[in-house]
């Protein structure tokens, strides 16, 4: 199935994140803004929640500090004590180094594969529309209307009043 | 240049000074009657106070290095607690005085009669000790005066040539103090005990003066913005205060581990006396605290992105932090110099704490006064507008 999408072209930062205010204002919904650089205050604007990734990275780095920490005690206290230099099996404080390297290892390759998950970026997918000069030096906002209702030349004044450059629509694969 | 006022000691000014008047009370009772635990009390205190006053330095050389221009917005208060460095050194001085009750290796016939001592004694003997400390602390009290000098020329002059200075001197100093700094930590911290040595000592050291810095900046610049004085701290700038903190603390509690994880693996006699000591009886709880305020907490409270960036949680975690400090500095030198005070009900006296309040009213005073010579705002800094839009 093909949907249609309503892309802006802007040349300033600014001037997108004015667009993205009044689009609001109007009721469309923001499809996403793609810019070359990451814009402060974007977030707030598109009225983006908080990120969820720090939960999974949380999670991620308890369960590796809960495996490594097991692992080691299982092995060495449990499965198989040996005497090492008189200490006891269970020293917990000669697991701590190793408990918490997994921990970090675990947190950051969780973050990445969710983030690389969340976000379908994964070998042999097609990207649903390209826009290509969004990685070099122009600010693109593609908005859509909820209820299906699609005003191209609304919202082509819309973008347009608040200093888009051009605009365009584009089918993308859903 | 007439006095401003700073808004950071308010009302409260007559309270400080006679917690200055207390402590300094306390302290000369002390000498008179229990004259090792004065003193003691006076290095823990005296020390922790140069660090939160270095501290502002160590933090202005990182930012003027690294290009930075997200903290001209607040620069005035790192500056002014770098304001508080030659009086901070005046009173590591005065522990020349103190020195034969404090350090082992000042009385001759110990070292006469230790080998050990005698071995370490072309390094440690009185004169030497005096002579270094009396090189770093001019060290320090010359960087920290011309970065300032050249701080408030800005003002006048709205120059980026003094900024390019300041860079220049901050380079040098960055270089300079990780080595005069360790040399300091292991002549008036680690001495306290010669029998004992920790090549982690410095780092330890210079660890805990980052987290002191980011939260004494924090506490100071957080009340100036309560009070309306610092309108221009943003959440955003507190947000970084608070990775600044939490990532300081954090390299703390790495720093505290990597050196009780080696001395419990190697198990040496003469190196694990010195967390014997510390783990015996009641000491044991505050031995546990330490770790628990330095790390534990400031860790777990700012681990969530809007507890950084919140006020009232910034303010009190950099509170428990500064506390945690001094009890770290605490723990190192009093069982040192007193093993068995440490079994007392706290392992903490009267005198610590009376000590502790009469410096810290100093340093709010002082800090005040420095904040008070210069406009809050560095309106001479070209920089500024990039820190107002941080």
């Amino acid at each position: 199935m093909k949907s249609r999408l309503f892309v802006a072209w802007f040349e300033r930062e600014d001037a997108i994140l004015e667009a993205v205010r009044a689009a609001r204002q109007a009721g469309y919904a923001i499809e996403d803004a793609y810019t070359p650089y990451a814009v402060h205050g974007m977030d707030e604007a598109m009225g983006l929640g908080l990120s969820r990734l720090p939960w999974v990275c949380f999670g991620c780095g308890l369960a590796g500090l809960l495996l490594a920490f097991g692992f080691q005690l299982w092995t060495s206290a449990s499965d198989w004590p040996i005497n090492v230099g008189g200490k006891p099996p269970a020293s917990v404080l000669a697991f701590i180094p190793l408990t918490f390297e997994f921990m970090v290892l675990l947190a950051g390759l969780g973050s990445v594969a969710a983030l690389f998950l969340r976000a379908r970026l994964y070998p042999s997918r097609s990207p649903r529309f390209l826009l290509p000069r969004v990685t070099n030096d122009r600010f693109a906002l593609v908005l859509t209307r909820p209820d299906g209702h699609f005003d191209a030349p609304e919202m082509r004044i819309l973008c347009e009043r608040a200093g888009a450059v051009a605009t365009e629509l584009v089918e993308a694969s859903s | 240049m007439r006095d401003r006022e700073s808004h950071l000691v308010a009302g409260g000014r007559r309270w400080l000074v006679v917690a200055v008047a207390a402590g300094l009370i306390a302290f000369i009772l002390g000498l008179l009657f229990r004259p090792v635990q004065a003193w003691s009390a006076f290095l823990v205190s005296s020390f922790f106070f140069l660090t939160v006053a270095l501290g502002g330095l160590v933090f202005l050389a990182i930012m003027y290095v690294s290009n930075a221009g997200w903290h001209t917005v607040f620069k005035r208060v790192p500056e002014a607690l770098a304001a508080c460095l030659p009086a901070s050194a005046f009173s590591m001085l005065a522990i020349l005085a103190g020195a034969r009750w404090l350090y082992p290796w000042t009385h001759a016939d110990a070292v006469l009669h230790d080998e050990l001592l005698s071995a370490k004694a072309p390094y440690l003997n009185t004169g030497f000790f005096a002579a270094r400390m009396v090189g770093v602390l001019a060290l320090w009290v010359f960087f920290a005066l011309m970065t300032r000098r050249y701080s408030l020329r800005q003002d006048a002059h709205a120059d980026i040539k003094y900024t390019r200075r300041n860079v220049v001197l901050s380079a040098i100093f960055l270089a300079l103090f990780p080595f005069s700094f360790s040399m300091a930590s292991i002549d008036w911290l680690m001495s306290l005990d010669p029998h004992w040595a920790s090549t982690i000592v410095g780092l330890y050291q210079i660890a805990g003066l980052l987290s002191t810095a980011v939260a004494a900046i924090s506490i100071v610049g957080i009340l100036l913005r309560r009070r309306g004085a610092l309108p221009d701290l943003t959440e955003t700038h507190l947000h970084d205060l608070g990775k600044l903190l939490f990532g300081f603390s954090t390299m703390w509690a790495y720093l505290w581990f990597s050196q009780y994880l080696l001395i419990w693996y190697t198990n040496l006699p003469e190196e694990t006396t010195h967390y014997l000591v510390r783990l015996q009886g009641g000491a044991s709880f505050l031995f546990y605290l330490n770790v628990v305020l330095n790390w534990a907490l400031p860790f777990v409270v700012l681990l969530r992105r809007p507890a950084k960036r919140s006020e009232g949680t910034l303010l009190w975690t950099s509170t428990v932090v500064l506390v945690g400090r001094w009890l770290d500095i605490h723990l190192q030198v009093v069982p040192a110099v007193a093993p068995d005070r440490l079994q007392g009900p706290m392992g903490i006296g009267f005198l610590d704490v009376a000590l502790l309040l009469g410096f810290g009213a100093a340093f709010l005073l002082m800090t005040d006064r420095a904040l008070g010579k210069a406009p809050l705002l560095a309106e001479g800094d070209p920089y500024l507008v990039e820190a107002l839009h941080h």
